[in-house]
């Protein structure tokens, strides 16, 4: 069995407020807003895939895979293969092997569990920008997010000692092809067939497998929406002395397939070396994987981002950040996005990877590259850089008005004018220190086409 | 050796259109309106015109490529027309060809127009440019408010103005031209306003409001050159000679690289030391007028210093202390500039060149300057970072 190396966690900044969502549609739907606190809401230029690509630059450090899995349930693109985007925005190898986990929000832990069956370094990328029916229970429930693992056969967080995953026709939630809202049956039936029931077994198959007893479990991270059903859950499976990972709902809200990772993530700090952790998901059956801490995991810092957001109290920019509203974008606002794939694979590693060139007699950092001089590769993401130039304007269209952008100065050389993104874009000013994110860059209003780039957003580290 | 185009090219006449929101006219019927113009004012048959540089920016909203739609306009006699696009150096760029085509000797006389029609997109302010496939991919969905803005930004930071201070200045600087277009016919722009109306109005791209930014105006103007022999021939004693024309194309130094501190733009400090070289002008400060590329209020005071007009950090207060008003030592867009003539891109550089020649040859009617012997006119295509900039300077 192999190793979970490294997690990594990526939160988008803007936190609703469950109380904003309540007043907003709890005149025309009992339950609206539901719960206490605050779930994430991706910004609109986050998606599943960038919220993965974050979440991937985290876990793998600068290391390299053999193989990505993109797991969520809302893929950008239903063809062509998302994996392949990301792969590329993280500048893995060719060699790759990439593919999309979809379906369910248990794609993560079956895609883990397939790669933990062997010693392979493999990437599992998780991220969900989810989307409920306004005013729904879910709606409150969820939030966006994305988790990614790194397996492999080297020390790390984690031993995985066993695993199953069992699979059934259990249609607790469904949706149909084409459709973006999902229907939950009743939520009773949830919990006492599904949670109560498969869970366990999945459990009691995985710790037969690792030749663990069940009492002997120290932690068990469990993602489930329904609120109360974890300590039965544990019950069931004789878990008594587990402690349960907090779900976090009061904070980003249960976020799909990136779920079972970010409650392991923020678990983290309370799990000792040598403890054993049972990692556990629902989704047409079940699996549960059972794991062993190693040293990596002494002085862990846990989930970045958690307590750290920016509150929102519109919930109008979540239908808006959903294209879930008709609004008025004005005439600038119909602006075709071409596809152009020939210029666009042609410039793939620049536009993705974020590579410029170093010209090695003169030391020119250029981007976009020269593609035409023996120029070395110059990859800029995890560069950063400060700001030289910067504007908030007000007539550019812009899905979150002002359109802030300006020169960035590249540390290491070079000079580029870059979008600046997140919620407090039109604070920054000449001389801050910025770092890159993965984003979209356009969505073409007609066709649903999406393009992506590297944005700058403030960075907190450097000084 | 190069001995430059001093002396060497006259303006014969010029033309310009009405500026402003055209509804009833298209480009061809602009370039009429210019064109008929300025045939009365040279008094020539159209058949001695021997080749032709046709000016516009916008492809999708304008009449289309190549020089076709110009000649067929005009009804041209069968002579090559050539289309140029330069951002808004482009009317420069077309008057350039065709002081070219005149110095080698090629033709006797040459036209150069610049039309734009631009109010027929729906919406104000320009349309986005199209740059090709791969820019756009990485490039942020910018407009040109918020391309100055950021030299305004880099200006009041390098050289420690208060926001208060500049945006007074900047205020001060399009006051004044709304007070010269008021006498200015042609102008799009012809009500006068207050400082404070300026300095209040709605923000466009922060700090640029909304007084700060010129308009964009369908408009045509156009240029007749030919040698000063002809000219005098043909009945001027004293024509308006080309003293100088430079263009500077960024090369990438100041968007890509990290010597430029966005204070200030590069490409009009170089054309315009050029341009002096050339014309043999050893202070700036005794040309007549000016005729600056005033898209905003910040690219009217950061030009003046770019030219030499000003020390560099000192635009702001000697706008204020009124140095390049209608009365002052170095008159500045008397005709209004961009700010209230208007700015129809391709057409914005020719129209320039209209108005010094108007005051050099004593013909701007209410708003001629006393005694004026030489004129400077400057085109700035593009963003402070990445641009195309003329100086173009002419004379007695």
């Amino acid at each position: 069995m192999g190793n979970i190396i490294r997690i990594g966690a990526c939160l988008p900044r803007l936190r609703l407020d469950r109380r904003a969502m309540a007043q907003a549609m709890g005149w025309l739907v009992q339950g609206a807003g539901a719960g206490r606190g605050t779930r994430t809401l991706g910004f609109w230029d986050e998606d599943s895939v960038t919220l993965a690509v974050e979440a991937a630059r985290a876990a793998l450090a600068g290391d390299r895979a053999e193989s990505l899995s993109f797991c969520t349930t809302t893929p950008p693109f239903a063809e062509p293969q998302n994996a392949a985007l990301i792969r590329a925005a993280l500048r893995l190898p060719g060699l790759c092997r990439t593919q999309d986990c979809t379906g369910t929000p248990r794609a993560t832990l079956l895609a883990l569990h397939a790669a933990l069956e062997t010693d392979a370094t493999a990437l599992i990328a998780a991220g969900d920008r989810l989307v409920a029916q306004a005013g729904s229970l879910a709606e409150a429930r969820m939030g966006d997010g994305g988790a990614a693992v790194l397996t492999g056969p080297g020390e790390g967080l984690f031993t995985c000692l066993g695993g199953a995953s069992l699979s059934l026709p259990f249609l607790h939630r469904s949706r149909a092809s084409g459709s973006d809202t999902a229907l939950d049956w009743e939520e009773r039936w949830q919990r006492e067939a599904g949670y109560q029931t498969q869970i366990p077994a999945a459990i009691a198959a995985a710790l037969d497998r690792a030749g663990v007893a069940a009492e002997a479990v120290d932690h068990l991270v469990l993602p489930c929406p329904i609120p109360g059903t974890g300590a039965a859950v544990a019950r069931n499976a004789g878990l008594g002395n587990a402690r349960l990972a907090a779900d976090l709902a009061d904070h980003c809200g249960d976020t799909g397939t990136a779920h079972p990772l970010m409650m392991l993530a923020a678990a983290l700090p309370q799990v000792a070396p040598g403890q054993l952790v049972v990692l556990a998901q629902l989704g047409q059956g079940a699996t549960a994987l059972v794991l062993r801490a190693g040293e990596a995991v002494r002085n862990h810092p846990g989930l970045p981002g958690l307590d750290t957001g920016i509150p929102e109290s519109n919930y109008l920019k979540l239908l808006a950040f959903q294209d879930r509203l008709d609004w008025d974008r004005g005439l600038r606002g119909r602006y075709i996005v071409p596809e152009a794939q020939s210029t666009a694979f042609r410039n793939a590693e620049a536009l993705l990877g974020f590579v410029a060139s170093r010209d090695p007699s003169t030391g020119q950092i250029r981007f976009p590259p020269r593609a035409d001089e023996a120029g070395e590769v110059w990859p800029l993401a995890d560069r950063g850089g400060r700001l030289a130039t910067v504007t908030a304007d007000r007539l550019a269209y812009s899905r979150h008005p002002p359109s802030c952008y300006g020169l960035v100065d590249l540390n290491g050389g070079g000079r580029l004018m870059m979008d600046l993104t997140d919620p407090d874009a039109a604070e920054l000013a000449v001389g801050d220190a910025l770092h890159f994110v993965f984003r979209v860059k356009d969505i073409d209003q007609n066709s649903g086409f999406r393009r992506y780039f590297w944005k700058a957003v403030r960075d907190t580290a450097q000084v | 050796m190069a001995t430059g185009l001093k002396d060497k090219v006259a303006i014969l006449s010029m033309g310009c259109s009405r500026f402003g929101e055209r509804w009833d006219m298209g480009q061809e019927d602009l370039m009429r309106e210019a064109y008929a113009e300025a045939l009365t004012r040279a008094g020539i048959d159209p058949q001695a015109i021997g080749a032709a540089w046709y000016s516009s920016h916008y492809d999708d909203i304008g009449a289309g490529k190549s020089g076709v739609p110009m000649a067929m306009a005009l009804d041209l006699p069968d002579i090559g027309v050539t289309r140029v696009e330069n951002f808004c150096a482009g009317g420069t760029e077309a008057f350039r060809g065709a002081v070219f085509a005149v110095a080698s000797g090629s033709v006797d006389i040459a036209l150069a127009m610049g039309v734009e029609k631009l109010k027929d997109t729906g919406f104000a302010g320009l349309p986005t440019a199209s740059r090709g496939m791969l820019v756009p991919m990485y490039l942020p969905t910018h407009t040109n408010p918020g391309n100055f803005a950021q030299l305004a930004r880099a200006y009041e930071a390098v050289h420690g103005i208060a926001r208060s201070d500049l945006k007074r200045a900047m205020a001060h600087t399009s006051m004044k031209s709304h007070a010269n277009a008021v006498a200015n016919e042609k102008a799009h722009l012809r009500k006068p306003i207050t400082i404070e109306q300026a300095v209040q109005a709605p923000l466009v791209a922060d700090p640029l409001g909304l007084f700060d930014c010129c308009p964009v105006s369908d408009g045509a103007a156009c240029a007749l050159v030919t040698t000063p022999e002809i000219a005098r021939a043909l009945g001027q004693a004293e024509p308006v000679l080309v003293k100088a024309i430079q263009i500077v194309t960024s090369n990438g130094w100041e968007a890509q690289q990290q010597g430029w501190n966005g204070a200030y733009v590069h490409t009009t400090r170089r054309a315009a030391a050029a341009a002096y070289a050339e014309a043999g002008i050893a202070d700036p400060r005794r040309i007549s007028l000016t005729e600056l590329h005033d898209c905003f209020s910040i690219t009217e005071l950061v030009t003046l210093e770019d030219l030499s007009l000003a020390e560099p950090g000192t635009a702001w207060r000697a706008m204020l202390d009124g140095r390049f008003g209608a009365d002052g030592a170095q008159p500045c867009q008397i005709d209004g500039g961009l700010k209230c003539f208007g700015h129809p891109v391709g057409a914005s550089g020719l129209r320039m060149l209209y108005e010094a020649w108007l005051q050099l040859t004593g013909q701007a009617g209410p708003r001629q300057l006393g005694t004026a012997s030489t004129a400077l006119t400057h085109n700035l295509g593009g963003a402070p970072a990445q641009n195309v900039c003329s100086v173009t300077i002419v004379g007695l």
